[in-house]
């Protein structure tokens, strides 16, 4: 009995030793999610592949689920740093290095595994474009009849302003049996008028629409509204010309073009008179009433 | 008659060997993998970001292949020789059975204890899928052409462990055994070592273990099930006659050398 209590507490205190041991080592160490979260991965994806004998999908998942926490840890590193809630839209600011081979490995390991295409095809062009068409035309070549990969290819390229590239990726994806009517819409589209805001706004209500990620879609309406708001910029300074034209100078307060904005179907606050942003924030006069800009709390995008 | 009365003795052997399995509590496995499907699919919906079936089917049949794969060289390599152990053998082989067919006994009752044991896993990947989606979903009903060859390839594994323990300690078996499965998922890349041999009997050496081998990419169809894909039918069909004829193949062998096995 005696025995007993005496090895039950020596467990205890060692394992209580250990833990602490173990704390004061990782509170040592000065940056541990550099030293352990951007070390290169030991497997290339056909190492892996070879290594993970009939288990490949699991493998796949696995790395799946780490290219999802990576990305997850950077941006919650972001807003610890910054005090702000992230969007998609600040990609670029994130250090995203491991992140082309993790979703490497992943396709190689389960080259059918098309939500992993479409995670680089959303995330990597901000951060690596060159990785992100790597990306996507492996998933291509080993998923031929899979349109949606294509529509993502020609995003990509129409992001870069290669809307030649753009248009023939469309016009590749329009032949596969399953695609809708509009891809061949949108191959025409990229080839007339690729940089137009039109043709911007279509791209994204169509990716819109056939995403089934929350946070894409959050991306996709952050542009949206991004488009909005270049839309109401040129009504709003074509307004302003207007009135310097009439009166010989600019208006000192919004009061001053209300209705007319009012009339060209801007939303108007009712207490200032100014018009309101796409995400229900005032917009503010510049350059001495002469220019339009988003105040810094507008939740849309630049 | 007689060979009525044969079948009847192996069977009479096949429900002997799976009463000792479950008194062996191999069937414990199960609580295990119902736990893990369970608890995976509770957990694995917050962290696959809308790949939850995808998921606990990949999880699923893979832990059902490992768990099969190891019951089959666990319990299999232990067939032979704990009867030799504990002398039990002597007391069956003084009556008229044949020792093919106490192997060919002992061979059908552990392939019974593991369609058991992967009916019983693959309702539980059923259970847990539809659990992680709240709702009906078809791939329930198409991870059954997969559990299939799963269920073949370890028919494949028990054969092994069972020729292996015809001539060898159950340590040896066991490791030879595990070889066998680790080597059998290679077989592609023996295909292309020989392709890419640059000597003739390098090629041909690669050549014979790519056939020599069991091939248990034959059987390999967990990642495409988990996507909605199941195997076309000539691609089953053919996996169950390669199994069948494998199988054969090394109980032919582990007969032939237990025959010829002294034990005294």
């Amino acid at each position: 009995m005696k025995t007993d209590l005496l090895l039950a507490v020596v467990l205890i205190v060692c394992l209580t030793g250990a833990v602490g041991v173990t704390r004061g080592l990782t509170q040592h160490r000065r940056d541990p999610a550099n030293n352990s979260g951007e070390e290169q991965l030991y497997l290339n994806g056909r190492s892996a592949r070879r290594m993970s004998l009939a288990f490949n999908g699991l493998a796949a998942d696995w790395y799946w689920m780490r290219s999802l926490q990576y990305v997850g840890g950077k941006v919650v590193q972001y807003e610890d740093e910054h005090h702000g809630q992230f969007d998609l839209t600040s990609l670029s600011t994130l250090d995203l290095r491991l992140l082309p081979s993790l979703l490497d490995v992943t396709t190689t390991l389960d080259p059918q595994f098309i939500p992993a295409y479409e995670y680089g095809a959303v995330i990597l062009p901000e951060t690596n474009p060159d990785a992100a068409i790597a990306l996507l035309n492996k998933g291509i070549a080993a998923n031929p009849s899979s349109w949606r990969l294509h529509q993502h290819l020609g995003y990509i390229y129409w992001q870069r302003k290669d809307y030649a590239r753009a248009s023939e990726v469309y016009e590749a994806g329009a032949k596969l049996p399953a695609a809708p009517a509009w891809v061949t819409a949108m191959a025409a589209r990229m080839k007339a008028e690729g940089g137009s805001r039109n043709a911007a706004r279509e791209m994204y209500q169509h990716l819109f629409e056939s995403s089934g990620d929350a946070s894409v879609k959050q991306m996709v309406e952050h542009q949206l509204a991004r488009l909005d708001w270049l839309d109401e910029r040129d009504k709003i300074k074509d307004r302003l010309t207007q009135y310097r034209n009439q009166y010989g100078r600019c208006p000192a307060t919004w009061r001053e073009v209300t209705e007319t904005l009012r009339a060209v179907g801007l939303e108007i606050d009712r207490t200032t008179g100014a018009p309101l942003d796409p995400s229900g924030i005032p917009y503010r006069l510049i350059d001495g009433g002469c220019d339009v800009d988003l105040d810094p709390s507008s939740k849309v995008p630049r | 008659m007689y060979i009525h009365f044969m079948l009847g003795q192996t069977l009479a052997i096949a429900r002997n060997t799976f009463r000792e399995a479950v008194r062996d509590r191999v069937l414990y496995n199960l609580i295990l993998f119902a736990l893990l499907l369970i608890g995976s699919a509770i957990f694995i919906g917050e962290l696959s970001a809308g790949q939850e079936a995808k998921i606990v089917v990949d999880l699923g049949l893979s832990a059902m292949l490992l768990f099969g794969a190891f019951i089959a060289i666990f319990v299999g390599v232990g067939l032979v020789y704990k009867e030799i152990e504990r002398r039990t053998l002597y007391a069956i082989l003084s009556k008229p059975i044949g020792r093919g067919q106490f192997l060919l006994g002992k061979y059908l009752g552990l392939n019974l204890t593991l369609l058991v044991n992967v009916v019983v896993m693959g309702i539980g990947v059923m259970l847990a899928l539809l659990y992680a989606r709240r709702t009906w979903d078809p791939l329930a009903l198409k991870i059954w052409p997969a559990i299939l060859l799963i269920y073949c390839e370890l028919l494949i594994i028990t054969a092994v462990a069972l020729l292996f323990s015809a001539f060898s300690s159950p340590a040896i078996s066991a490791l030879l055994s595990f070889f066998v499965f680790v080597i059998g998922h290679f077989s592609n890349d023996l295909r292309a070592l020989g392709d890419a041999a640059s000597s003739a009997p390098a090629r041909w050496l690669f050549r014979a273990l790519y056939y020599l081998l069991p091939n248990f990419s034959n059987f390999s169809a967990i990642t495409a099930t988990a996507h909605g894909m199941n195997p076309d039918a000539r691609a089953v069909g053919g996996a169950l006659i390669y199994g069948g004829l494998y199988a054969a193949v090394l109980l032919s062998a582990a007969a032939l050398i237990f025959r010829r096995r002294n034990f005294k």
